[in-house]
């Protein structure tokens, strides 16, 4: 009796310790997986952003769109963070390829020579 | 309202493109001119120097009665007293400018020493600069004072930029800024020349979109919008930023050049700044 009682006791604790852990680790943030992901997404988007800096083809929010997902990520909101550095990420894109699109001076046909 | 949108929409979409065309500046002039003759056969040449006001009966009506009061004048006075005041060398503006106040017909100018564009805000910073004087900046503040100054002194000067045959890096330049003018860019894939030639004279919510020609013969402005006076490249910024594109430094290479291109369209126009803006 005595025996079976200690033994409950020993695992109850080992499961108040491992609870407790789980706990820590999850108000510290360091194992929810998506802070990771989010981080990933907003290099991408700032990867994407410089890409069409380098050519003039950068869009006036996307930067902005980059700063905000950096403070949503910090604050842990992660899924608009995500949302944020995934449009910002679409807008460098789109930047780049606008800009590349436009490399040779077009005149239009309105005007004529 | 969604009807103007869509005719927009429509029109940018559909709108004819030619093939690059290597082109003389004088053969975009003639171009230009050809343009807005048959876009508003009765609109006098002498008159596009009046910006919007030259296409919008009402906004002229308008214009013309803030014109009796002009908001501006404070600024020209306190130009007036920056030009009379020495700097601490003892030294003035006149010093850099001895042809000044009235040197806005000078500029821009292609600058073949330093071998870029010469704007008057970039030549009224080397002479402070070169006077041990902070320089002003581009946008905003005290340089909006000595411009509407010098603007006022300059009206009825008559534009006249020259693209000069004996140094390439003029007609460079003049290119680079013909190409910006006709790149789209930002989120709402627009060029310059979307508004301000291919759609000039309709209506985008509230505003006439104003010719390209003309542009730039009433800068410094006071626009209501801002409050107060603002230079051209104050207006270049906010363009690039209503297309939602990222604007260029103020009075770095890209909108020096296009400055460039754009005063070379108003050649024969006379000065008028500075002006009054919604």
């Amino acid at each position: 009796m005595q025996k079976r009682s200690i033994i409950s006791t020993l695992l109850l604790a080992l499961l108040l310790a491992l609870g407790s852990t789980a706990l820590l680790a999850d108000s510290h943030g360091g194992a929810d997986p998506r802070a990771g992901q989010v981080e990933q997404a907003i290099n991408d988007a700032e990867a994407a952003r410089e890409k069409a800096g380098s050519v003039d083809g950068e869009w006036r929010d996307t930067a902005k769109m980059i700063e905000s997902a950096r403070k949503a990520l910090a604050a842990g909101e992660y899924d608009k963070a995500m949302k944020l550095a995934r449009e910002a990420h679409q807008q460098g894109v789109l930047g780049y390829e606008q800009a590349m699109s436009q490399q040779e001076l077009r005149i239009p046909s309105y005007l004529k020579y | 309202m969604k009807k103007i949108l869509l005719t927009c929409a429509a029109l940018i979409l559909t709108a004819g493109f030619g093939t690059a065309t290597a082109s003389t500046p004088e053969e975009d002039k003639a171009a230009w001119d050809r343009f807005y003759q048959q876009r508003f056969p009765n609109v006098p040449e002498e008159d596009y120097n009046n910006g919007v006001y030259t296409i919008d009966k009402v906004g002229r009506e308008n214009w013309e009665a803030i014109e009796e009061f002009p908001p501006y004048e404070p600024f020209i006075d306190a130009g007036r007293e920056m030009w009379e005041t020495p700097f601490a060398n003892g030294k003035g503006y006149r010093d850099c400018f001895p042809n000044g106040p009235a040197i806005a017909g000078n500029y821009p100018h292609w600058d073949k020493e330093t071998g870029m564009v010469m704007t008057l805000p970039l030549a009224v910073n080397n002479c402070l600069e070169a006077n041990g004087e902070k320089p002003l900046k581009y946008k905003k503040g005290p340089i909006n004072n000595i411009l509407s100054y010098i603007a006022f002194e300059s009206r009825g000067q008559v534009v006249n930029v020259e693209i000069p045959g004996d140094d390439p890096r003029a007609l460079e330049a003049y290119e680079e800024g013909k190409k910006f003018y006709f790149t789209r860019r930002g989120q709402l894939n627009f060029s310059c020349a979307h508004c301000h030639l291919q759609t000039v004279g309709m209506v985008l919510r509230t505003e006439t979109l104003g010719p390209a020609k003309g542009h730039p013969t009433h800068f410094p402005v006071y626009r209501s919008k801002w409050g107060t006076v603002g230079t051209l490249h104050r207006r270049f910024t906010g363009c690039n930023k209503q297309v939602r594109a990222k604007p260029f430094k103020a009075q770095g290479k890209e909108y020096r050049n296009l400055e460039y291109f754009l005063t070379h369209k108003s050649n024969g126009l006379e000065l008028n700044g500075p002006g009054a803006r919604k």
